[in-house]
């Protein structure tokens, strides 16, 4: 982060701010008002933690958020630094009595920053990349996974990681590399002449799926799983073509313009359907709070709104309209990582565990401070590696020694918790909640199980 | 974390200190970073520090005690800052030592009953440490969660189960302290605390961090009672709880915890973030625990639910379930913050009454509220008549902070003028220097100044606080007070 302030300050356009916010879309006051400061919200905090640094705190951050409002403090890259060291976890809002909204805070602070300072050089041909470029394309990301695949079987990966080639990549990413699960034909371009996904059986209703953008990609065996449950619980699904990454990441990075152009995409794509059913905890958090993106526009805002209605985490959709529960013994020790997103972001801890928890023959473990940020956070673990690995460190320090398998609810955390697995020398292996089910629906069918 | 980074600053003081706790990741001296440290649970006063910096060790704290000392630095210690009077606020832009990355748990020893920790150690990690094998460190502020238990020995903090088990004072046994000049220190070696001679112990727990930086504490630990039970009583008149509050402790029995809270704060619990469902209605709410031999609980919780049946009460009953008892708790104890869902900012009281003048205690503090035009809502410990008058303001608008705090002294002064005194739990700070002359004459807070100055020659720890400023005349006071919060 050392790109100097003069390279970075652009001219604000006039447009209403608030104190030293001089763009639109200001944080929200009304946030801040509930915050009394009393504390109750710094040991939830993983970065705090990590520093026990008040700046790196969640009463810290909202305090500087605050101080730039009343004039006291510049958007500058001092300022920068805690509001981007921040995992976006959530954990703060769990504790806090006065049930603070940093989360949206924060979000709203790294968008006048992102403004103020766009970033250039390397960092901003990275982000621009990824964020601009890639994730919401679908079609360049199915490329890109089709380049994986390629890396992957055609022996290029052995020769990479033989030769050594492989160390002159940072080591985080040389981590990364090493975890990457195997890529196989994305769900969303399979079923792309496919309108209705039949339920076996009779149909109860009928439910829109996000498939996601890096979920298709890296883990298109997820999504099967996805449908093969709802299907298999009287569901028809569809996959509509439309639909787009959903932009939790450009949020979390501050780019809230791009986030609340996606958003609308995927308001469009999805407005014939009542249930919009998604596996992804970050994404289904985002797309629960694109109401968020929109406060300057009413009507946007109201839509939004009723959108937001409609989605829902996979998890609580089959713990509300009911599921078969599975015959076949799977005899597995288990534990269970609540993902930030699920659990802080949208109040869903117990519909997992109860899934799980039908499965015969499933001995779940309890993870002591399960809900824990596992370090993913998005893409922190890429921007933030350092600090991405002292929480994850810290996290594999509470994975229960004797079970087989981690189960959990987002595809940033299986990427980041199989990382830990094999940074830490552990051998658990890491699945979706869904997943797991799917395999026991499948052993019952006599089919081969899953992944195995 | 930004390891690359080198000191961006010409000052020697910065750069020494640096060098003293081993680099930029140790200290703080940014305008934007010092921001988060201008205020600690008070938050009416602010004022920025000069540095933050973060000891390892107690090596550290001496040598940056001895270089503070030595170029006349002021400076103090800060824990997790949820101090609700003030005490870690930079009022002369002192040098922080903050204590948070000392928070090792150094060694239990169950047999003896005692365990010894780092001052940066949190209150209820201790608990937790130790739970699985039936044991519990008795003080439990309401901040336990967050709170250290270094600032619990400077503030000698209660919590709700003190009315059984005392304050942090009764559970200290031993303390490493870096004095003033960076002199190191042990009182109650090895957890034997009788030393002969003057009680120490008892001097440094909650002198408020005016005496010395507190590095090393052995406190008490205690085994878990066999068996706890919560009552929960709903009263359609404040006095007839009051009332119940006393049965209670004539009849003999001594709850772990007795609780009240009143209609406004109930409405602020009942908004934030962990509600139980108390009807809005209710004047008041008796939260009431007993612990100890499983084979008296019963009998003490039927005799609680007589007392309070006799007394009025609209509904009262026991915890169905562990999980219920929780949750009573959870929406007591996080009682402060939440006062955050109905009010932009708050100023907690701290006043302690003889339990008998609990309704007109309140009926006047009602009145207080009224006159100044402010809410007041009410979360005590009633069992041991300590009062927490929180008075409700927004700081945006002009005046209405002085407002607050002008409201919260009457309370202190209806407190003191009954018997009782300025706080029971959250110490003086900044906050209640002037009314300590509502309990102490001038000569009576001179004798204790003088022993300050024992410990203390050139008051640059922690200078301001506790005590008022001797002999202005309370015009200047007030006129200071003014300035201090614009």
């Amino acid at each position: 982060m050392s790109v100097r302030e003069l390279d970075l300050k652009q001219e604000p356009p006039c447009t209403s701010g608030l104190g030293n916010y001089l763009w639109s879309d200001p944080p929200d006051e009304k946030k801040w008002a509930d915050c009394v400061h009393c504390g109750m919200c710094l040991e939830s905090c993983p970065t705090y933690e990590q520093t026990g640094q008040e700046q790196h705190s969640p009463r810290g951050r909202v305090h500087l958020i605050k101080s730039v409002a009343e004039g006291k403090l510049q958007v500058n890259e001092q300022f920068m630094d805690p509001v981007f060291q921040c995992l976006d976890c959530r954990a703060c809002t769990t504790a806090c009595p006065a049930d603070v909204d940093v989360g949206g805070l924060i979000e709203e602070a790294r968008g006048q920053i992102r403004q103020a300072m766009p970033l250039t050089g390397v960092k901003g041909a990275i982000s621009k990349f990824f964020l601009h470029d890639l994730f919401p394309h679908q079609n360049r990301l199915n490329t890109l996974g089709g380049l994986l695949k390629f890396y992957q079987k055609s022996g290029m990966q052995k020769a990479v990681r033989k030769t050594k080639l492989i160390n002159i990549m940072p080591k985080h990413l040389v981590d990364m590399e090493s975890i990457m699960p195997e890529v196989k034909e994305p769900v969303k371009k399979k079923y792309q002449d496919v309108k209705v996904i039949k339920a076996k059986g009779e149909t109860k209703q009928e439910v829109a799926m996000l498939t996601g953008c890096v979920m298709d990609v890296m883990f298109s065996d997820i999504n099967e799983s996805t449908i093969n449950v709802l299907t298999r619980n009287g569901n028809d699904v569809v996959i509509p073509q439309s639909q787009t990454c959903c932009g939790a990441l450009h949020v979390h990075a501050g780019d809230r313009d791009m986030g609340r152009k996606l958003a609308k995409q995927n308001m469009e794509a999805f407005k014939d359907f009542d249930k919009v059913i998604v596996n992804a905890a970050g994404c289904g958090c985002m797309m629960k709070e694109y109401a968020e993106l929109f406060k300057e526009d009413p009507e946007l805002h109201a839509k939004a709104e009723e959108f937001s209605e409609k989605v829902e985490d996979i998890s609580k959709f089959l713990h509300d309209t009911g599921y078969e529960k599975p015959k076949a013994e799977m005899n597995t020790r288990i534990t269970y990582h609540d993902a930030c997103h699920l659990a802080h972001g949208q109040g869903i801890r117990q519909q997992p565990r109860d899934i799980l928890l039908d499965i015969p023959g499933v001995d779940m473990v309890h993870m002591p401070n399960s809900d824990r940020c596992c370090g993913s956070a998005g893409i922190y673990n890429i921007t933030n590696p350092e600090m991405a690995n002292a929480v994850l460190e810290s996290k594999m320090e509470n994975v229960p020694d004797d079970v087989e398998m981690i189960s959990m609810g987002n595809p940033g955390c299986m990427l980041q918790m199989a990382m830990g697995v094999q940074k830490y020398g552990r051998n658990q292996k890491i699945v979706h909640t869904v997943q797991l089910l799917d395999w026991a629906y499948q052993k019952e069918d006599g089919v081969k199980e899953g992944k195995e | 974390m930004r390891t690359k980074d080198r000191i961006k600053s010409q000052d020697k003081h910065i750069l020494n200190l640096a060098e003293i706790v081993g680099g930029t990741r140790s200290i703080l001296y940014q305008k934007e970073d010092l921001v988060a440290y201008d205020c600690d649970g008070f938050t009416i006063h602010k004022h920025l520090p000069k540095a933050v910096v973060f000891p390892k060790n107690t090596q550290e704290v001496a040598e940056i005690v001895k270089y503070c000392s030595e170029n006349n630095l002021p400076f103090l210690a800060r824990g997790a800052g949820t101090g609700l009077s003030g005490g870690a606020i930079p009022l002369n832009g002192e040098i922080i030592i903050s204590m948070v990355r000392m928070k090792k748990l150094i060694s239990v020893d169950l047999e003896n009953r005692r365990a010894v920790v780092e001052p940066g150690f949190v209150n209820l990690k201790l608990t937790n440490s130790i739970s699985d094998k039936g044991y519990y460190y008795a003080p439990d502020p309401s901040s336990q969660y967050c709170c250290t238990i270094g600032g619990n020995v400077a503030e000698n903090a209660g919590g709700a189960h003190c009315l059984k088990y005392g304050v942090t004072t009764n559970h200290i046994l031993g303390l490493e302290v870096v004095m003033p000049n960076g002199e190191i220190v042990e009182i109650g070696k090895d957890g034997i605390p009788d030393a002969p001679g003057y009680d120490l112990l008892g001097l440094i727990t909650g002198s408020e961090g005016t005496l010395g930086i507190v590095t090393k504490i052995t406190v008490r630990v205690l085994k878990n009672p066999e068996g706890k039970q919560t009552v929960l009583a709903y009263f359609d008149r404040v006095e007839d709880g009051s009332q119940a509050v006393s049965d209670i402790i004539s009849a003999g029995i001594v709850p772990a915890a007795l609780e009240m809270m009143d209609k406004t704060a109930i409405e602020g619990v009942e908004a934030a973030a962990f509600p139980v469902g108390h009807p809005k209605d209710i004047e008041a709410v008796l939260l009431i625990e007993v612990d100890g031999i499983a084979a008296g609980i019963e009998e003490q919780i039927d005799q609680i639910l007589e007392v309070c049946r006799k007394r009025n009460v609209r509904e009262v009953r026991a915890a169905g379930s562990e999980e219920e008892r929780a949750r009573w708790w959870a929406n007591r104890k996080t009682g402060f913050g939440a006062m955050g869902a109905i009010s932009p900012d708050y100023l907690v009281q701290d006043g302690v009454i003889p339990r008998s003048k609990l309704p007109d205690v309140l009926s006047r503090i009602n009145q207080i509220s009224s006159e100044s035009g402010l809410r007041i809502a009410n979360i005590f410990h009633a069992g041991d008549g300590n009062l927490h008058p929180l008075v409700l303001f927004d700081a945006r608008i002009p005046g209405e902070s002085e407002k607050a705090l002008e409201a919260g002294s009457q309370c202190l002064k209806v407190c003191a003028d009954v018997g009782g005194t300025i706080t029971g739990e959250h110490g003086v700070g900044i906050e209640k220097r002037e009314e300590m002359r509502f309990v102490f004459t001038e000569e009576e807070i001179a004798a204790q100044t003088d022993i300050r100055e024992v410990f203390n020659p050139h008051n640059l720890l922690n200078a301001g606080k506790l005590f008022p400023s001797p002999g202005r005349c309370a015009e200047v006071k007030k006129e200071m007070k003014a300035q201090a919060i614009s």
